[in-house]
């Protein structure tokens, strides 16, 4: 992992202005409601990824992503069934994430290495489990199904095309905030963290509270987005996030890049729509995700994104001006 | 059925569970020992184990000892292939191989999906009948798991105490670097580790599969209580293995008989979480070097 300082360019603010515009008129440009159903989904998924990639921006891994989402998801939808609104049970719901993270996270985070890998997945494993066995709160096998759809200004987000722009600003909004956490002091010391824990902790960060809140936020926005789309299927069950979600989240990680904001948009835009591609082999799919994970770490580690960052450099090598910015790219 | 009856059920069961998830957990530790991954995949090796007996001695009738090795040996195999193909790439890259036995947990579960299929099949039992001590009854379809699981860690045991490859595995999963500048042969210590663990998880669900049902899905509960179990016992440690595997095996069968099985998960998560509070190297464990 190396630090490069991006200098923005016109060209660049011309792109991303232009890939959000097109995202945004998507209602008008889609032949039909599944491609908007798909980019809805895409949206809560980039969320997703963005919360599991701001923790392996500090360093953790997180396979109990899902974990976190179903939380989420839960505590949104018997908020809202017992009559809060929408709105505001999707922020609860990210906070209640938050704060299982941050307890879970002040305990096993204390450990090194891998530990806190198998901790979060047993987390997530007992998350589904509760949902299960707490039946006559979370209608166990069965699912909570009714759940209010959000509404804004009494008007609710029941049609596809309606609900679309609220799930976009959602992601564009954590898009952001994870391109500003990353330009942050913080996101400096959570990419310390990462390169070198033992250097980043005797240069006097206290790394143990850096991955905490880096864990903390990044489950925060999964509880977010769970309860998201929770509102959006207007369903949840314990079966919306098994340990194989997570899995998805990872590997859309992973094939996109770890290390930016660009990465994750790469891989769910690569990856959301392969589902729906390969419905008719359920279990083709699920191969096919599999061989991208592990063919992306053999070939291109730091995942499809970095590809875009080497041809720019390589550009860059031609003209003069930016010979110094080249000379230290990898 | 009398109170103590149900009480040395319980204990049959909970060792029989237990000593199951010794193994899963050994073979798994010893991956991460040596090798330093950790294997997402090792409960998918467990499932193809219990598959291929389930059609060798379950479907083809073929002999009991026949049917074990053949499962076994081809499991075994695979895993050889796994390695060679794909872990062999990242080890000491913690991370990358974390994600990349991920990959293959997906590949191997799903390929054994659409094989198969997704309904689950019984396996014929191996014995019938039970053992009567003063009035108790064992079950002898339980008691041959355990013997048999009893006998796969003591041979590993005195495999990895004993013998000449056994002090070159210890070696290299102290240190690697040191190991082969001492002349051991790295390069073949991790393939011959990385295949005794997956047959490790092979014959725990050759062993498992006349008890419960076989299904491409049955992988990842005992990856699950794999990870509980080294967590518990201290990841890398042997002895810690079979304590933690056991005392969850207990916890399962007690809980589970008694109050309810969900409990008994919750329980457990409450045990990891108590012990990383208390005691973060595992029980048995020794602190993790700072290397």
């Amino acid at each position: 992992m190396t630090f490069r300082t991006t200098e923005f360019r016109p060209m660049q603010y011309a792109g991303i202005a232009g890939a959000v515009a097109l995202a945004a008129l998507l209602p008008w440009l889609a032949p039909n409601l599944f491609y908007i159903h798909l980019a809805t989904l895409g949206c809560i998924n980039l969320m997703l990824v963005l919360g599991l990639a701001i923790i392996a921006r500090a360093g953790q891994l997180s396979m109990g992503h899902g974990g976190f989402a179903l939380v989420g998801g839960y505590v949104s939808a018997l908020l809202s069934m017992r009559g809060w609104s929408p709105l505001l049970s999707l922020f609860i719901a990210g906070f209640v994430a938050a704060a299982i993270a941050a307890a879970l996270g002040w305990i096993i985070l204390r450990l090194r290495g891998v530990y806190f890998v198998l901790v979060a997945f047993a987390f997530s494993q007992i998350a589904v489990l509760l949902a299960l066995d707490m039946s006559s709160l979370t209608g166990g096998a069965n699912g909570l199904v009714g759940v209010p759809p959000i509404s804004i200004f009494g008007h609710a987000l029941l049609a596809k095309p309606q609900f679309y722009p609220f799930a976009l600003a959602c992601a564009l909004v954590t898009l952001g905030l994870t391109w500003v956490l990353y330009r942050s002091p913080l996101g400096t010391m959570m990419a310390a963290t990462a390169e070198n824990q033992r250097l980043t902790e005797s240069s006097g960060i206290d790394t143990h509270r850096v991955q905490v809140i880096a864990f903390t936020i990044g489950s925060g926005i999964a509880g977010f987005a769970g309860a998201l789309s929770t509102h959006y299927l207007r369903f949840i069950s314990p079966d919306s996030y098994t340990f194989w979600e997570s899995v998805s989240y990872l590997t859309m990680l992973v094939v996109g890049g770890r290390d930016g904001v660009l990465g994750p948009v790469v891989g769910v835009l690569v990856l959301t729509p392969l589902p729906e591609l390969l419905r008719a082999t359920e279990g083709l799919q699920h191969i096919i995700y599999g061989a991208m994970l592990v063919l992306c770490l053999m070939f291109v580690p730091n995942g499809l994104a970095s590809l875009v960052q080497t041809w720019r450099s390589r550009q860059r090598v031609v003209r003069p001006s930016a010979a110094v910015v080249a000379e230290e790219a990898p | 059925m009398s109170m103590e009856t149900i009480l040395v059920q319980t204990v049959v069961n909970g060792l029989m569970v237990g000593m199951i998830y010794v193994l899963m957990a050994i073979g798994f530790t010893m991956v991460f020992g040596i090798m330093r991954i950790v294997n997402f995949a090792h409960g998918e090796f467990y499932m193809i184990g219990a598959f291929l007996f389930a059609i060798l001695y379950g479907s083809n009738e073929l002999p009991f000892v026949v049917s074990l090795v053949l499962s076994v040996a081809a499991t075994a195999l695979l895993g050889l292939l796994m390695e060679r193909i794909v872990f062999r790439r990242f080890r000491g890259n913690e991370l990358n191989g974390m994600i990349a036995s991920v990959g293959v947990a997906l590949i191997l579960q799903n390929s054994a999906l659409l094989l198969w299929g997704s309904s689950s099949r019984t396996v014929p039992s191996v014995v019938s009948g039970v053992l009567s001590v003063g009035g108790i009854v064992f079950p002898w379809s339980r008691l041959v798991v355990i013997i048999g699981a009893i006998i796969a860690v003591v041979s590993l045991n005195f495999l990895i105490t004993h013998t000449r490859i056994g002090r070159a595995m210890r070696a290299v999963a102290q240190d690697a670097e040191i190991a082969q500048v001492q002349g051991i042969r790295v390069d073949i210590i991790f393939p011959v580790a990385f295949v005794l663990g997956v047959s490790l998880a092979a014959f725990a669900g050759v062993l498992m599969a006349p008890v419960l049902s076989v299904s491409p899905f049955i992988g990842l509960a005992p990856t699950l209580k794999a990870f509980v179990i080294v967590v518990i016992g201290g990841l890398g440690s042997v002895p810690g293995a079979v304590a933690g595997g056991l005392l969850i095996g207990l916890i399962e069968s007690f809980a589970g008989t008694f109050v309810s099985a969900s409990l008994s998960e919750i329980l457990q998560f409450l045990v990891v979480i108590g012990v990383v509070l208390l005691r973060p190297q595992g029980l048995l464990g020794r602190k993790e070097r700072e290397a």
